[in-house]
C-alpha cells in the first residue's frame, strides 16, 4: 500500500511539473496579477478561427501579467455544448468559458456555474444594451463579447442593377422578391439546417413585438396558434408558395447556400452578418453586400424593429475556479477598447465593447446598424431548447407546404409535451 | 487447482475492462434514469418511474424516433447484407480486377463518418449536388429531388449512405466465409447437374450461416448506433424525420438538458438492441439446427437405402459442413 502511495505521489509530482511546463514561460519575479502567484488559466471556447488572434492577445496579456498564463481549449462549435458541459461539471473545469445565450446560458446559470460579475468595474467598458443576454435577476453572470446581425445578407449590386430599393414593408418585400424572380434570380437562398429558425426571427420581430408574449411560449401563456404567431407562419408559407426560396430549400447546406449566393445568382442569403466574410472569400469580393431584414408590417411606420441582433460568445468565469481573480483580470483585459478592436478587426466580428475603432470595411459598414432599433434574437429568449426546436419544426413544415394552421397546431402540441417533462 | 486459478487470472484484465467500461456505466445510467438530473447541477432530484411512464405514454417524439430507427435498421440490414453477399460472390476469384474492386469497395469503410457525411451532403444537395446534376444531364430532371430536405425520404437517403459506407466491410466477412467452402462440393454439384441457383441454395447459403449470423448481428448493432452519420448530415431534421434513437438520446441529454430522461431512453434502447440481437441469433441458430437435423436424417436414409449421391441431397454435405 505504501509503495502504491509513493508511486502515486511521484506520478502526481511529475504530472504537476508537466502541467506547469506546458503553461508557458515559467515563474516571474514581476508577478502583478491576481495574488501574484504563478497561475495557468484555461479558456474554453468554440472559435477555432479566432485562435491566432487570441494567441496574440494572450501573449500581450502575459506581458502585462507575467504570472498569469492562459491556455486555450478549443472545441468544435457543433460539439461545444455537450463537451463544455462535461468539462464544467468536472472538478477541473475551465476557469474562463464561453457559452451561447438562451437555453445554454440558462442551464449553466441554473446549475450555479457562473461567478457573479455584477460588481466588476470593467462592465462599464461594454455597451450596456448589448450585454443584457448575460444577465439574470439583475445580475451579470456572463458577458457577451460578439454581436452578429441575424438578417439576410443582400446583393447590393444586383438590387441596384434591377432598380430595387431595400423594401420597408411587406408588400415592398414581396415585390422585390418578384422582381428578382422575374429576372431569373433566386430571391432568397435558404440553408435548411440553419435558416429555418434564423429567418423566422426576422419574420416574427414585428409580428410579436412584446418579448414577454414570445417567451410566453415557455409558460403556456402564448400559443403558436395565436394570431400573431400564425401570421408569421403564413408569411413564411407565402414566400415558399410563391417560389421565392431556391429549390430544395430544406435540403440545402449552409456551405451550398453560401456558394449559390456567392455566384451572384440570388438576391438574398437568409443567414446573417457572419456570412459576409465567407461570401467575399468565395467570390473574391465580387459584389457589395448589405443587411436587410424583411419588414412584415403593412406600412413602414408600423414596424417597431429594423432588424435582429444576437450578442453571443458569452464570457463567464467558472464559479468553481480556484483562480477567479486572475480570470477576471483576463476579462478586464479583453474589455479594453484597443484589445477589443484588435480582436474585432482581425476576426471580422463586431464586439459589444464601447469606443472600438473598426478598420475593416465590412465592419465599418455594419457599425451604423447598432444605432438602429434592433431586436435581440427572439429564438434566443426561449430558454428551453426543445421549444426552440418545436418552433423551428413548424417553420420547416410550412416551407414543405403544410397548411400554417395545421403546422402551428402540431407545433403547439409538441410544445405542450415538452413543457410537461420537468 | 493451481492451473485453474491461473486460468482465472487471465480473465481478470478482460473482466476489469468489461466492469469499468460496461457494467459500471450501465448501472450508473440505470440509476440516472430514475432522476431528473439536468447534467449540470449538483442536485440530482429523484423522479421514480416518471421518466419511463412519460417515455411510453406521452412522448410522441420518442415514438417517432423508434419508427425512424426501425425504418433505417430494416433497410440497412436487408440491403447491406444482400449487397455485401452479392459483391462477395462476384469478387470471389483472386483476379487482379477483383482484388482492385474489393479494395475500392472497402475504401469507404476507412473514411471517417464525418467525411462520409460531408461527401454525401454535397452529393445530395438539391442545387449544386452531383446526384441532381447527373439526373439532369441524363434527361431525368423529373427525378430531381431535395433528397435530405424531404421528410418523407430523408431517412432512406441516410440509409443509402450507411449501406455505401459499410458494404465493403461486410463483403470481407462474406468473402472469408465463401473461401472456406470446399471446392469439391461445387464440383460434386456440377457433376450432379445442379443449376447455379440450386448450388447457391443448397451449398453456398447453408455454409454461409456463420458469416450471415455475424453480418446480420453486426449490421443491426451498427445501424442502431448510426449516430455520427445522422448527426452530421441532418441532425434529426427536417422536422424530426431522421431523428433516430441515438440522436434523440443526444438531443435530450445535451441540448435539452434532460440527462435523467435520456438515460431512461438509453436503457430502453439497450434492451431493444439486446432483444433484437438475441432474436436474430436464435433464429439463425434454429435454422442452422433444423438444417443439421434434416441432413443427419438424410444421411441416415441415404447410407441405408441408396449409397449413390443425389443432386437434391446436396444439403447433406452442406449441413454437415455447417455443423
Amino acid at each position: 500500500m505504501k509503495k502504491l502511495m509513493k508511486t502515486l505521489a511521484v506520478f502526481s509530482a511529475v504530472g504537476s511539473l508537466l502541467v506547469t511546463g506546458c503553461g508557458g514561460s515559467g515563474a516571474s519575479s514581476n508577478a502583478n496579477g491576481g495574488n501574484g502567484k504563478e497561475v495557468t488559466l484555461t479558456f474554453l471556447h468554440w472559435r477555432g478561427e479566432d485562435v491566432p488572434t487570441f494567441k496574440k492577445i494572450i501573449s500581450e496579456f502575459h506581458k502585462k501579467y507575467p504570472n498569469i498564463n492562459v491556455q486555450m481549449q478549443v472545441l468544435p462549435s457543433n460539439q461545444y455544448i455537450a463537451q463544455a458541459q462535461a468539462n464544467l461539471t468536472g472538478n477541473h473545469g475551465a476557469d474562463i468559458f464561453t457559452s451561447f445565450p438562451g437555453s445554454e446560458f440558462s442551464a449553466i446559470n441554473k446549475a450555479g456555474l457562473y461567478e457573479d460579475l455584477s460588481s466588476q468595474p470593467f462592465l462599464s467598458n461594454f455597451n450596456s444594451d448589448l450585454i443584457k443576454s448575460g444577465q439574470k435577476d439583475g445580475k451579470q453572470f456572463a458577458i457577451p463579447y460578439q454581436v452578429v446581425f441575424n438578417m439576410p445578407v443582400y446583393n447590393k449590386d444586383l438590387f441596384k442593377k434591377l432598380n430595387i430599393e431595400p423594401p420597408t414593408d411587406w408588400n415592398g418585400f414581396l415585390k422585390a422578391c418578384q422582381t428578382l424572380k422575374d429576372h431569373g434570380y433566386t430571391p432568397i437562398v435558404f440553408a435548411g439546417k440553419v435558416s429555418a429558425g434564423q429567418f423566422y426571427n426576422d419574420i416574427v420581430m414585428n409580428n410579436v413585438t412584446d418579448p414577454n408574449v414570445f417567451t410566453g411560449l415557455l409558460t403556456g401563456k402564448s400559443k403558436l396558434t395565436d394570431p400573431d404567431f400564425l401570421k408569421s407562419f403564413e408569411q413564411m408559407g407565402e414566400l415558399a408558395q410563391k417560389g421565392y426560396f431556391q429549390t430544395g430549400a430544406l435540403g440545402t447546406s449552409q456551405d451550398a447556400a453560401t456558394a449559390i449566393f456567392a455566384e451572384g445568382k440570388a438576391g438574398m442569403l437568409a443567414l446573417g452578418s457572419y456570412q459576409i466574410t465567407p461570401v467575399n472569400k468565395d467570390n473574391n469580393n465580387g459584389f457589395k453586400m448589405g443587411l436587410l431584414a424583411p419588414i412584415t408590417t403593412a406600412s413602414a411606420t408600423d414596424a417597431k424593429y429594423q432588424g435582429v441582433d444576437t450578442t453571443t460568445f458569452m464570457l463567464g468565469v467558472n464559479a468553481k475556479s480556484p483562480h477567479k481573480k486572475e480570470a477576471e483580470e483576463f476579462l478586464q483585459f479583453l474589455s479594453q477598447p484597443d484589445i477589443a478592436a484588435q480582436y474585432a478587426n482581425e476576426t471580422s466580428q463586431m464586439v459589444t465593447v464601447k469606443d472600438v475603432k473598426y478598420t475593416v470595411p465590412a465592419l465599418q459598414e455594419m457599425e451604423p446598424l447598432l444605432k438602429k432599433p434592433l431586436r435581440f434574437q427572439p429564438m434566443y429568449t426561449l430558454t428551453n431548447q426543445q421549444v426552440v426546436d418545436d418552433v423551428t419544426n413548424v417553420v420547416e413544415d410550412v416551407i414543405s407546404g403544410k397548411d400554417p394552421k395545421v403546422a402551428a397546431k402540431k407545433g403547439q402540441d409538441a410544445i405542450n409535451q415538452a413543457l410537461s417533462l420537468k | 487447482m493451481r492451473t485453474k486459478k491461473s486460468i482465472y487470472l487471465f480473465l481478470v484484465p478482460g473482466g476489469l475492462l468489461f466492469l469499468i467500461f460496461f457494467v459500471v456505466p450501465t448501472l450508473y445510467g440505470l440509476s440516472l434514469s430514475f432522476t431528473n438530473w439536468d447534467g449540470l447541477s449538483s442536485k440530482v432530484p429523484f423522479a421514480g418511474f416518471s421518466n419511463y411512464t412519460h417515455l411510453f405514454t406521452d412522448d410522441t417524439m420518442f415514438h417517432g424516433a423508434v419508427g425512424n430507427t426501425l425504418k433505417f435498421v430494416v433497410m440497412v440490414v436487408i440491403l447491406q447484407s444482400f449487397f455485401s453477399l452479392l459483391f462477395a460472390i462476384f469478387l470471389l476469384r483472386n483476379t487482379k480486377t477483383n482484388i482492385f474492386l474489393r479494395t475500392l469497395y472497402f475504401f469507404p469503410t476507412i473514411l471517417a463518418s464525418v467525411s462520409v457525411a460531408f461527401i454525401w451532403t454535397f452529393i445530395y444537395d438539391p442545387n449544386i449536388g452531383i446526384l441532381n446534376t447527373l439526373l439532369k444531364d441524363f434527361g431525368l430532371s423529373s427525378l430531381q429531388h431535395s433528397w435530405l430536405g424531404d421528410p418523407h425520404i430523408a431517412i432512406y437517403c441516410l440509409g443509402i449512405v450507411e449501406i455505401w459506407a459499410h458494404t465493403g466491410q461486410l463483403l470481407i466477412i462474406y468473402l472469408a466465409g465463401l473461401q472456406q467452402i470446399p471446392v469439391e462440393l461445387y464440383e460434386v454439384a456440377k457433376i450432379e447437374g445442379a443449376t447455379r441457383w440450386q448450388t447457391f441454395r443448397k451449398v453456398t447459403w447453408p455454409l454461409l450461416t456463420p458469416a450471415t449470423t455475424m453480418v446480420v448481428a453486426y449490421t443491426t448493432i451498427q445501424s442502431f448506433r448510426a449516430f455520427d452519420l445522422v448527426y452530421a448530415m441532418t441532425d434529426g431534421g427536417p422536422n424530426n424525420s431522421t431523428e433516430i434513437l441515438a440522436t434523440y438520446i443526444y438531443h435530450q441529454a445535451f441540448q435539452y438538458n434532460h440527462v435523467g430522461y435520456a438515460s431512461a431512453v438509453s436503457m430502453v434502447f439497450m434492451i431493444v438492441i439486446a432483444i433484437i440481437t438475441m432474436l436474430q441469433f436464435g433464429i439463425l441458430r434454429l435454422q442452422s439446427g433444423s438444417r443439421e437435423k434434416k441432413s443427419s436424417k438424410k444421411k441416415a436414409r441415404s447410407t441405408s437405402a441408396n449409397p449413390t449421391a443425389n443432386p437434391k441431397d446436396l444439403e447433406y454435405v452442406s449441413g454437415g459442413g455447417t455443423a
